[in-house]
Parts: structure tokens; C-alpha cells; sequence
């Protein structure tokens, strides 16, 4: 009503008067632009706010956690459960040395008869190792047991007694030492396999047999030490949920919420993103502003910038039926067997995401980076022709360097971007919430993980709301907010600190 | 003149509904809760108008508890009620009776590939906690194996867990899928893929059900009792019930409510 009256005025003859109402429509205007400014800072701090409110509520919960884990001897168990998992793994080492050795046989040409009684002393041999195990692994899962009534009566308020579960020493360090005697007696006399390269990797599991007995009395000595009453620190909290390396939820034994593995798993789809999305993204971004014709960049720029609008759920739908798959089938072809991590096994891995994300990320670095590379000075590029520059000299020498910035700003906010992206993530990454094996080199790039967004999509859902475990996201959700913001401010510093002074 | 009447109708439809109008109050597992009994309760309100339904599906406990302390009429379960919770109930002069409403089994799928002609209890337990990690310990051709689960929060992630598991927990190595479909064509498509899913997802393209100590889940091994990842599913009453209770519960059990219970992906009763 009052613009209208507004309008008015200014048609007015009078001068003064259609000048004060000037002034009282600029004000309207202030107002409304700076209210809206208001309104979107406030929410913000609101959204901040909630997000640390029902975060950090976690760190008392996984404080509580953590005590009754140990107040409840489930740490006692879990001591023993380690020497117990390590024989299981000897086991399983066993038997991969068994198929490596197999599988040479065949090549050989033997019939599985023959493969069978050549390899009858080892199977012997790895049987009975894996047999010297059983009674620990009993013991552990009868101790589990203990520890789970006693870890439930606690949760009820009684306080929970562990003398009787620690009255299980003796028979732990019984088993013990039969165990290791068996073991020595196989160790003393192992059998002979005929291919060179299994007997080596026997040889490996039988070093690594002996370094595995050696700790028994340092497990020991850690069952005898280990205290029930000794204190957790509130900071245990924190850290183990900075640097715990397990993120196991719904558990009958214990619930652990660490981060660093789905921490890796974003970081590493985002490099394989980068690494893919960042040549092409910069370089279609100097042809673009330096060497196409016009017709041409009227037909690759709109283009590039329009796979922006693809759908991130489009995306990974074609991830899932077409390149994943795409993936494998070239992994398996007898061409590329060379490769140590070929053929694939899973289609849905780090790769298959990073690949996705890569083309996402190039409309965001072609657009910010064609920007910086237009906004260096006509001059600069004339000085160089006139030297005596070509024109691949100018690009490389002058015009590249001068918009470093602006590129290297480019790069981070489309970090930002993969970092932060969910949907192709969460159908694509394989969804494995470990730590990819780095001891297979590059093969980890295509190994499945899980990231810190697909958790929070694929769990949110169905978390009973206020629980730990519920809280545990929140905090997820703040890591991965501190990280975009870090790259964003990253971003704009490098752009206001090294921009080459014009003029 | 004409909106009186409209009004004058409008007020009589809504004191006829008010009095047709039944409420039944439904609480606990979330088994039967997430998808059964709201499709039960569809199909029964098209047969009964004014009849309405309130469902929370929260975990059995709550709905053996619910019906210790009267707040609902039916509570679901996909265990039997505990001595304790039976002693607490009689305390109170409550009288829980269970009905079997329908069967829940899961059936482990690997691809049709894979040459394995069936595994133990044993083997499963190892296999989906990691303790076998090759395909040719349990009999088939040597390949490292690839575990898919449904998302740590589903139902059956931690039903598996009870029934197959020994509550141990998960191989560090398995996937996370967000559903049975996506179980499905993963195991499809990787022959070295194991998975297991709800019985209306075992024709997936691709993937072959694995006898577990010689028994297919099929209606009848389930009835038996001889395929081992299955267990009967509950409606709790206090006593017989009656009314609309009584009525729902008949419909669950007859031949319309066991349709839907088998399109569902459950095991009918008979």
C-alpha cells in the first residue's frame, strides 16, 4: 500500500515532499532486503545450533557406553577374544595357503584325488591347528554370555559383580598352555608343500604362529591387570569417537561409533572424484577460454554446465546398472589380468562412486575456474604475444599461473560439493563400514566403503530419535559440516591471499 | 434453505460415523507392525467402514508390555512372552493368550553359479561373521567371499543375528544394502555374493536359495519347524478377545488376511 502511495509521490510536482518519500521507499527497501539477510543468518545459527545440541549429547552417552563395557567385564572378554580372533585368522591364513597351493596343483594338471592326498599332511596339519583353538573360543563365548547378563542386570541398576567372571582365569591360562604346546608340537614337525611360492606363504603363517605365541603371555599379564574400577576419562569419549576405528550399531555384545572409517571412505571416494574431475574440469576450462572458436564454446560450455542438472539419483542408478557393472566386466577381462587386484570382486566400490562424483564435480571447476582464467587482464596476455610468447607459452607461463588462485578455488569448492554429496554415495560405495586394506596398494580404490553422508541417509530412518545411536549421526553430520566449512574457508582465503595483484 | 439441509447432513454424517467409529489400538513388533498389519488394517477397514486402527510398531516388549498394562487391544510379537512377563501379567489379572498370526523366515541366497549344494547352521554362523572367508572352505570353487546385509537398523539385521548368528556380530568385510531387492541383485550379479532376504524375494533373477542342513524354506519345512531361520509370529490378547479385536484377528487368520500375509513375504499359518 505504501509503494503505492509511494509511486504517487514521485509523480508529484512538488520536489521536496516526493524527496522525503524517496527516502521512505529506499527504507522499505532496506528493510526488506536487510530482514530477509536476517532471517537466512538466523535460521542458520538456529540449524548450527540444533545440529551441536543433539550432537554432543553423544559424548555423554558413549561415555556411559564405554563404562559399562568396562564395568561389566565385557573389556576382560573382549582381551581374550583378541587371542582368540587372531587364531581364527592363522586359521583362515592356513587355508589360503592351501588354495594358492591347490590351485598350482591344477595347473600341473593333477586330478583333485591326487591334489587331495598330496595335500593330506598339510590338511592335517591346518585341522588341527584350527582344533587347538576350540577351547578358547569356547571359553571366550561362555564368557560373553556371562558378560552379557551381567552388562543387562547393570542396565537394571544392580551393580554388577565380575569376581565371578574373572574367576575364569585359571582355566584361561590352562587353555592356554595346552594351546601353545600343541601348537609348538605341530610347529616342530609341519608338513612339506611341493610348489615354491605356497611353501613361502606357509612359511609366513608359521612366522606369524610364532610371534602370535609369543604375546600369549602378554595377554596374560593384560587379563591379570585389566581392572574394572579403573576410571574412564570423559575424554575417552571424544577420542574414541574421533579415532575409533569400528562403527558396529545394533549389537547384542557392544556398540562402538568411530568415525575413521567412514571418514576414509569419504575422503578417499572424494580423491578418486578429484583426481578424475579436476584435469578434465581445468582444462576444458582453458580451451574454453583461450583457444575455442565461438561456435564451439557456444556449444560446450551449456553443455558441461548441464550435467549439473542431472539428478544425483539419476546418477547412481547408473552407476548401479551400468558402470559398476561396466567396472567389473573390463576387470575380468584376460588382457588386464596383469593387474595384482584384477579381477574385481565388487562392483560397487570406491571407484564406481569416485567416478560418479567426478562428474559432478566438473561443472562446478569448469565454471569457477573459466571465470578466473577471463578475469586476467587483457594486458597481461598482449604483453606476452608481444615478447614473442606463442600461444601455448602465454597459457602456461602467464594466464595459468596468474588465475592459480581462482582455479585452486575451484578445485576446493568442488571438493566441497563430492564431500558433501549423498545419493550416489549411498548407492554406489558398496556401503562396507571398514577401513579399506591399504597393503593392496591402488586395490583399495576398489574396494566398498562407507561414507560419513551415506550413514547418515541409510541409518537416520529408522534410529529410535534421542538415542546414542541417533546422537552418533548428529555427530557425524557435525564432522562432515566442520570439514565442508574448512573447505570453503580454504577456498576463499586462497582466492583473497594469492590473487596476483592486476594492474 | 438448501444449506440447512447440507449442514443438517453434514452433522448427521458425522454423528452416524462418531458412533459407528471403533477404535483398535495395535503396539509392538516391528517384524508384523512395519508392513503386515498396516496392510491387514487396509484391507479390513474397506470390509469394516468406521472401523479405525492406531499401530505403533516399536519392538515386541512394548506390545507384551501394552497388553499387561491394557493400553492396546492386540499386541504383536515375534517372540513368545518371557515367564517373567507372563508372572507380571497374572499379577495384574491379565491373561495372555497368544495366537500365531503368520511365519517369519529368511532365506540365505547365493548366485545361481555358485556350485554349493547347501550349508550347515555352522558354516552360515561362520561365513556371515567372518570366520570363513573362502567360498572353497564350505565345498564350493575357491573365490573370496562377499557378504550382503540389510542396513544395521533394519529388523532382520538383528533377527539374522538371533536366529543364525549366536547374537555374534557381523563381519567387518559385510555390505550394507538398503533393502531385500537390493540383497537380491547383488547376490545376481557376483558369484561369490551371499545374502539373505525375506521369503517373497527368493525368485530375484540370478540368485539360487541355499538349503540350510538340508532344508529349503519352503510353507511346509517352515510349519515343520525344520528349516532353522524361521519363527512363528504373535497377536497378544488378554484372554479371548472380543469385539473388534476378536474381528480383526479372525480376519488376520482367514483366508483374505493369510493372502495378504503370504504377498507380504510371510509364511501363512496353514
Amino acid at each position: 500500500m505504501s509503494v503505492l502511495t509511494e509511486t504517487a509521490g514521485l509523480q508529484a510536482p512538488r520536489a521536496k515532499s516526493a524527496h522525503r518519500k524517496g527516502r521512505a521507499l529506499e527504507n522499505v527497501i532496506r528493510l526488506f532486503f536487510g530482514g530477509n539477510a536476517f532471517v537466512a543468518v538466523v535460521v542458520l545459527v538456529l540449524i548450527t545450533l540444533f545440529l551441536i545440541r543433539e550432537g554432543f549429547g553423544f559424548f555423554g552417552g558413549n561415555l556411559q557406553n564405554l563404562r559399562s563395557y568396562r564395568a561389566a567385564g565385557l573389556e576382560y572378554v573382549d582381551i581374550m577374544r583378541t587371542q582368540a580372533e587372531a587364531h581364527a585368522a592363522l586359521s583362515r591364513a592356513l587355508s589360503e595357503v592351501r588354495v594358492r597351493e591347490a590351485r598350482k596343483l591344477a595347473e600341473q594338471g593333477r586330478s583333485l584325488e591326487e591334489m587331495n592326498s598330496a595335500l593330506a599332511g598339510f590338511d592335517q596339519f591346518a585341522t588341527s591347528f584350527s582344533d587347538a583353538g576350540n577351547n578358547l573360543a569356547g571359553l571366550v563365548s561362555d564368557l560373553g554370555d556371562q558378560a552379557i547378563a551381567l552388562k543387562e542386570r547393570a542396565a537394571t541398576g544392580e551393580p554388577a559383580d565380575v569376581a565371578a567372571l574373572r574367576s575364569n582365569y585359571p582355566a584361561y591360562e590352562q587353555i592356554s598352555a595346552a594351546t601353545t604346546v600343541e601348537i609348538n608340537a605341530l610347529l616342530a614337525n609341519p608338513p612339506q608343500l611341493s610348489t615354491p611360492e605356497a611353501q613361502r606363504a606357509f612359511d609366513k603363517v608359521k612366522a606369524r604362529m610364532r610371534t602370535s605365541l609369543a604375546e600369549f603371555p602378554a595377554e596374560a599379564q593384560r587379563l591379570r591387570e585389566w581392572d574394572p574400577g579403573r576410571p574412564v576419562r570423559w575424554y575417552e569419549s571424544i577420542t574414541s569417537f574421533l579415532l575409533g576405528k569400528e562403527w558396529i550399531t545394533a549389537s547384542f555384545w557392544q556398540d562402538w561409533y568411530g568415525v575413521i572409517p567412514l571418514l576414509a571412505g569419504s575422503v578417499m571416494v572424494s580423491v578418486v572424484a578429484l583426481t578424475l574431475a579436476v584435469p578434465f574440469g581445468v582444462a576444458s576450462a582453458v580451451y574454453i577460454s583461450e583457444i575455442a572458436t565461438r561456435p564451439e564454446q557456444n556449444l560446450i560450455k551449456p553443455y558441461i554446465e548441464f550435467i549439473a542438472a542431472i539428478p544425483s539419483v539419476v546418477l547412481g542408478f547408473f552407476g548401479i546398472a551400468v558402470l559398476g557393472q561396466a567396472i567389473r566386466a573390463l576387470s575380468e577381462l584376460p588382457i588386464l589380468s596383469w593387474v595384482p587386484f584384477f579381477p574385481l570382486s565388487e562392483r560397487l566400490n570406491v571407484f564406481t562412486a569416485g567416478a560418479l562424483l567426478a562428474l559432478m564435480a566438473v561443472p562446478t571447476i569448469f565454471t569457477l575456474s573459466e571465470d578466473a582464467l577471463r578475469n586476467v587482464p587483457r594486458a597481461f596476455k598482449e604483453a606476452s604475444y608481444a615478447l614473442g610468447a606463442n600461444r601455448l607459452q602465454t597459457i602456461a607461463r602467464v594466464i595459468v599461473p596468474s588465475s592459480l588462485s581462482g582455479i585452486v578455488s575451484a578445485i576446493l569448492l568442488g571438493l566441497g560439493r563430492v564431500i558433501g554429496e549423498t545419493m550416489v554415495v549411498l548407492l554406489c560405495a558398496g556401503n562396507r563400514i571398514a577401513i579399506p586394506d591399504f597393503t593392496e596398494g591402488l586395490g583399495a580404490f576398489f574396494q566398498p566403503v562407507h561414507t560419513m553422508t551415506g550413514i547418515i541417509a541409510q541409518e537416520m530412518g529408522e534410529v529410535v530419535q534421542g538415542s546414542i545411536h541417533y546422537r552418533a549421526l548428529f555427530m557425524v553430520g557435525l564432522v562432515l559440516f566442520f570439514l565442508t566449512l574448512l573447505i570453503n574457508l580454504a577456498a576463499q582465503k586462497i582466492s583473497a591471499r594469492y590473487r596476483m595483484s592486476i594492474g | 434453505m438448501k444449506l440447512t439441509h447440507l449442514a443438517l447432513a453434514i452433522a448427521l454424517a458425522f454423528v452416524s460415523t462418531e458412533a459407528r467409529a471403533e477404535r483398535l489400538v495395535i503396539k509392538g513388533s516391528d517384524t508384523l507392525g512395519a508392513k503386515l498389519v498396516p496392510q491387514l488394517a487396509e484391507q479390513f477397514k474397506a470390509q469394516n467402514p468406521g472401523a479405525t486402527f492406531d499401530i505403533a510398531a516399536e519392538g515386541s516388549t512394548t506390545g507384551i508390555a501394552a497388553i499387561i498394562d491394557g493400553t492396546a487391544q492386540i499386541g504383536m510379537a515375534s517372540r513368545r512372552a518371557k515367564p517373567a512377563e507372563i508372572s507380571a501379567a497374572s499379577a495384574k489379572g491379565v491373561n495372555m493368550k497368544p495366537t500365531i498370526v503368520a511365519y517369519d523366515g529368511i532365506a540365505v541366497i547365493v548366485n545361481a553359479a555358485n556350485p554349493i549344494k547347501g550349508l550347515t547352521k555352522k558354516q552360515v554362523e561362520q561365513i556371515f561373521t567372518g570366520d570363513i572367508t573362502d567360498w572353497s572352505a564350505v565345498g564350493g570353487s575357491s573365490g573370496r567371499i562377499s557378504i550382503y546385509t540389510r542396513n544395521t537398523s533394519s529388523g532382520t539385521y538383528s533377527d539374522f543375528k538371533e536366529l543364525a548368528m549366536k547374537k555374534r556380530d557381523y563381519a567387518g568385510s559385510s555390505q550394507k544394502m538398503a533393502g531385500n531387492e537390493q540383497i537380491a541383485s547383488e547376490v545376481g550379479k557376483n558369484a561369490n555374493g551371499i545374502g539373505y532376504v525375506g521369503l517373497a524375494y527368493i525368485k530375484a533373477g540370478g540368485t539360487k536359495v541355499v538349503p540350510i542342513d538340508g532344508q529349503l524354506p519352503t510353507v511346509q519345512s517352515v510349519h515343520a519347524k525344520t528349516y532353522p531361520y524361521a519363527r512363528p509370529t504373535f497377536y497378544y490378547t488378554n484372554g479371548e478377545p472380543t469385539g473388534l479385536a476378536k474381528k480383526f484377528l479372525d480376519f488376520t487368520i482367514g483366508p483374505v488376511g493369510q493372502k495378504i500375509v503370504t504377498q507380504v513375504g510371510f509364511v501363512p499359518i496353514q
